[in-house]
């Protein structure tokens, strides 16, 4: 008895899981993409460089001494182009990290419904008396077929909608 | 001995004269080959194709993109009284700028709900229907059900809705440019019809939250009495 009547309370922290985790997941990538990316330093250090080039290059008359000038612009020029270059490599992986999360994350949480679904499919989560929930009562039982019975698929669709709602509300 | 040279190079500007307006004749005939223009057709119906002076790479990128559409027989045909080529090339490129546009369009919105920003805000009345939905569920558990559906007192609350609606200051939602409305815009159906569908798809969403929320609410009351009915000796 206690077990059929915590049915519902089940699928409502798993549903409000799912939906915590769907709504952390960009955090958890550029989490991800940070931990795994071994050469930020060398992105820091290539800006700094451009920084302290183009410093150095201001205090640099162009007319006086055209020879460093030229020389000192074509090197921030070439350090420019290498941390474009890095900056883009850095991207992709980035949006490689997330697309891979994302997979995984919608894979998971296919898995938990179907798992969840086929557990419970012939039991409601809970039963009202049939007529609180005329005309809808089949419906509402699907697939359970229990009459006054509140079906597996009609509560994770309503749990989804209400966490939403409040994962949104609250974010 | 002097008119030798002179000669041969007269000869020789001569042919080259003779080959640049050779080359420079047959463009014209070249161009309307390529496009599927045929000399003999012009000259048999004893009319002339529209002449159209290809001077740069642009002019032939555009008279390309005029010719593919479905007015190409019209534009093709030799018959003075078709529609001009013009119109179709205008058209055809109002489209391209629409398309360019709405890809633009996509791409920002992409970008802004990328950076974190929700389109479906929770304005005043949205929650006012949430809130007013949990709240009748709660009391129809504790004093309706027994009575009647708990769908019909929903119904009633959806009705007062509509009613409540005017006073509620108005939130101007803006249209989200999606792949869906892209397609639909592009494909020639009135902005103004695909905005009265979103937002009849708006408001029919509405209502199934409402129901949601309702449902769920309902359900929680009724488990919460279960158990503190169960609880009490």
């Amino acid at each position: 008895m206690a077990s059929a009547g915590c049915t519902w309370f089940v699928v409502l922290v798993c549903v409000f899981v799912c939906n915590l985790v769907k709504a952390l997941l960009p955090g958890l990538s550029s989490l991800l993409s940070k931990v795994l990316q071994k050469d930020a330093e060398q992105e820091m250090e290539m800006r700094s460089e451009i920084q302290n080039m183009r410093a150095e290059l201001s205090s640099i008359s162009m007319m006086d001494e055209f020879a460093r000038y030229a020389r000192l612009e074509r090197k921030i020029n070439k350090t420019t182009d290498k941390l474009k270059t890095h900056v883009k490599s850095r991207t992709a992986q980035q949006a490689k990290i997330k697309w891979i999360v994302n997979i995984v994350f919608y894979l998971l949480q296919g898995a938990l419904m179907v798992s969840l679904i086929w557990k419970y499919y012939p039991v409601p989560v809970t039963v009202v008396p049939s007529k609180w929930i005329a005309p809808l009562e089949r419906l509402v039982a699907f697939p359970s077929g229990v009459a006054g019975g509140v079906g597996i698929t009609s509560w994770l669709v309503v749990c989804n909608k209400v966490v939403a709602i409040g994962l949104h509300a609250v974010s | 001995v002097e008119n030798g040279p002179k000669t041969s190079r007269t000869a020789a500007q001569k042919r080259a004269e003779i080959r640049r307006r050779k080359l420079l004749m047959n463009s014209e005939d070249r161009m309307n080959k390529i496009v599927g223009f045929s000399k003999s057709d012009g000259e048999s119906n004893g009319k002339t194709c529209p002449s159209v002076r290809l001077t740069s790479l642009t002019d032939y990128l555009v008279f390309m993109f005029s010719l593919a559409g479905p007015e190409e027989e019209d534009m093709l045909s030799v018959d003075p009284r078709s529609r001009s080529p013009r119109r179709g090339l205008q058209k055809y490129l109002s489209r391209f700028d629409d398309a360019m546009k709405l890809r633009g369009q996509l791409a920002s919105e992409k970008a802004a709900q990328d950076s974190g920003g929700n389109g479906d805000e929770l304005d005043s009345f949205r929650l006012f229907r949430l809130t007013g939905s949990a709240l009748l569920a709660i009391f129809v558990r504790v004093f309706v059900c027994q009575y009647l559906s708990i769908f019909a007192p929903f119904l009633t609350l959806q009705l007062a809705y509509m009613g409540l609606y005017k006073y509620f200051p108005k939130v101007e939602k803006k249209m989200k440019t999606t792949v869906l409305t892209a397609a639909l815009l592009l494909s020639g159906i009135p902005a103004e019809v695909i905005n009265h569908s979103m937002d009849t798809y708006r408001k029919m969403g509405d209502v199934f939250s409402d129901l949601c929320v309702y449902f769920f609410t309902f359900i929680m009351c009724h488990e919460m009495m279960l158990l503190f009915s169960s609880e009490t000796p």
